[in-house]
């Protein structure tokens, strides 16, 4: 019997952006600060970097009357159930699935290409000074000792529910909450409940591999190697069939010019 | 007459054909495994994924540099296309038939054009998307997904033409190789395979 598999609920609606999972994150997985600037929003660090595997992405508007709304969302590799990454990276076991369905990476096997940042639906992964990539990759390490993951065990507001896929989703959709991630690329790891459409969060509204990266691997790829069997088969057949050009003698055979 | 051989390719011509003749195995022995993990094994050749990659930029260069000089030097014959290469192209060169009627070749056949304006096209395409997918973050996410794909695309049909490049001029056509090795061909060969630039070195 394979293992459950494991992963998020994330409520956005509980939410409140105390970016708690980011520092817990930070401390588990020794990462150090970015420096930032204040640019007028709470909202920090604006992206994901190598020192910075999830964070709260704000959502900031306001209505004709000017008040503001807010809208938080932990952004995050998903662990989806079909990962481009995985799909492209040259590297075995550079990023690899644990028995509970998450994308880890390990980057003394990691060789820099980069394919991973490319093929990501998402636009996760990151690579820092050691030219390696980083991403989140769930706290495995923690998860495979029984614990929560270092962002969930902080949250305060059971915003980031960690448990078996399954249980979390059917709990959610008792809960009447329409979810985002259940099936996109073989279902993701990190499901969402969220309070807008995917795209007002800047999320794909329906997410899968970039046409590009399909492409590339499941087209060329197995076509290129029946290509290069094709091409060598070919030529055999042809020197069995028509075989070499012989040169004629001079001045004798009639079909001493006669080929290209 | 006294002569049994004609001069085919100079010195420099040769020098530059092997250099992007080596390049391009450079590249395919350490691009091998970046293309598919089937082949990561190849990776070995390098000391691991990143020496092969390090190998893959520096004799990407190489190729991209020797391989375009290689176009340039002969791009005006490979696009002068006359009537007997429209026969070449109509007849593919008699290859597919067993009396092969009478093609009246210049230097380069229209076989051989056609292969020097897709190595041309190639190595100029797999430069940019070689540069592109070098350095990723400096370039949109959609345009690296399609250059990495076209890579590959352009590798797939780059090493398929290569093993026909590599048949016709060698056990294909005997005689061949010895103008890519040596210099020169003989006359016989010239006679038979590029009669109308046979008749011009002969007249010389």
């Amino acid at each position: 019997m394979a293992q459950v598999r494991m992963g998020f609920l994330v409520d956005t609606s509980r939410c409140i952006a105390c970016r708690s999972c980011q520092v817990a994150c930070k401390a588990w997985n020794h990462l150090d600060a970015d420096k930032t600037v204040e640019r007028g929003s709470y909202e920090n660090p604006t992206d994901l970097t190598p020192n910075l595997y999830n964070r709260i992405r704000f959502l900031e508007s306001a209505d004709a009357g000017g008040n503001v709304k807010w809208l938080f969302m932990n952004e995050r590799c998903v662990h989806c159930g079909d990962a481009g990454c995985m799909k492209v990276c040259p590297a075995p076991g550079a990023l690899h699935r644990t028995e509970e369905g998450i994308v880890v990476f390990d980057k003394e096997k990691c060789i820099s290409c980069k394919y991973c940042v490319s093929a990501c639906p998402f636009n996760i992964p990151r690579y820092g000074a050691d030219d390696k990539v980083t991403k989140c990759h769930l706290c495995f390490d923690r998860v495979g000792a029984g614990r929560l993951p270092a962002c969930a065990q902080a949250c305060p507001t059971q915003t980031l529910q960690f448990g078996g896929r399954d249980a979390l989703i059917a709990k959610a959709k008792g809960a009447g909450k329409k979810l985002y991630g259940e099936n996109a690329l073989e279902g993701l790891g990190v499901v969402y409940a969220l309070e807008e459409k995917p795209e007002v969060y800047g999320l794909p509204e329906n997410p899968s591999i970039p046409t590009s990266i399909f492409l590339w691997k499941d087209v060329v790829r197995p076509l290129g190697i029946l290509g290069f069997w094709g091409s060598v088969a070919a030529v055999v057949v042809h020197y069995v069939t028509f075989g070499s050009r012989q040169l004629e003698e001079d001045g004798k055979g009639k079909g001493g010019d006669a080929h290209g | 007459m006294g002569k049994r051989y004609v001069e085919r390719f100079n010195t420099a011509e040769r020098v530059l054909h092997w250099f992007v003749a080596a390049s391009f195995f450079t590249l395919l022995l350490s691009g091998l495994g970046l293309y598919s993990r089937l082949f990561h094994g190849y990776f070995d050749l390098f000391g691991g994924g990143v020496g092969a990659i390090l190998a893959h930029k520096y004799a990407g260069a190489i190729f991209f540099v020797s391989s375009l000089m290689l176009f340039l030097n002969h791009a005006k014959e490979m696009f002068t296309f006359d009537e007997d290469d429209r026969k070449w192209i109509r007849s593919l060169g008699g290859y597919l038939s067993k009396n092969p009627e009478h093609i009246n070749s210049g230097k380069f056949n229209a076989g051989q054009k056609l292969f020097g304006i897709f190595m041309g096209g190639a190595t100029l395409l797999l430069g940019v998307t070689g540069v592109i997918n070098w350095v990723p973050e400096s370039f949109p996410r959609g345009l690296v997904q399609f250059s990495l794909m076209l890579h590959g695309l352009l590798f797939v049909l780059f090493v398929m033409l290569m093993i026909l490049h590599v048949y016709l001029t060698t056990i294909g056509n005997p005689g061949t190789l010895e103008g890519m090795l040596y210099g020169n061909v003989r006359r016989i060969w010239a006679r038979t395979h590029h009669p109308k630039w046979y008749k011009e070195v002969e007249g010389e």
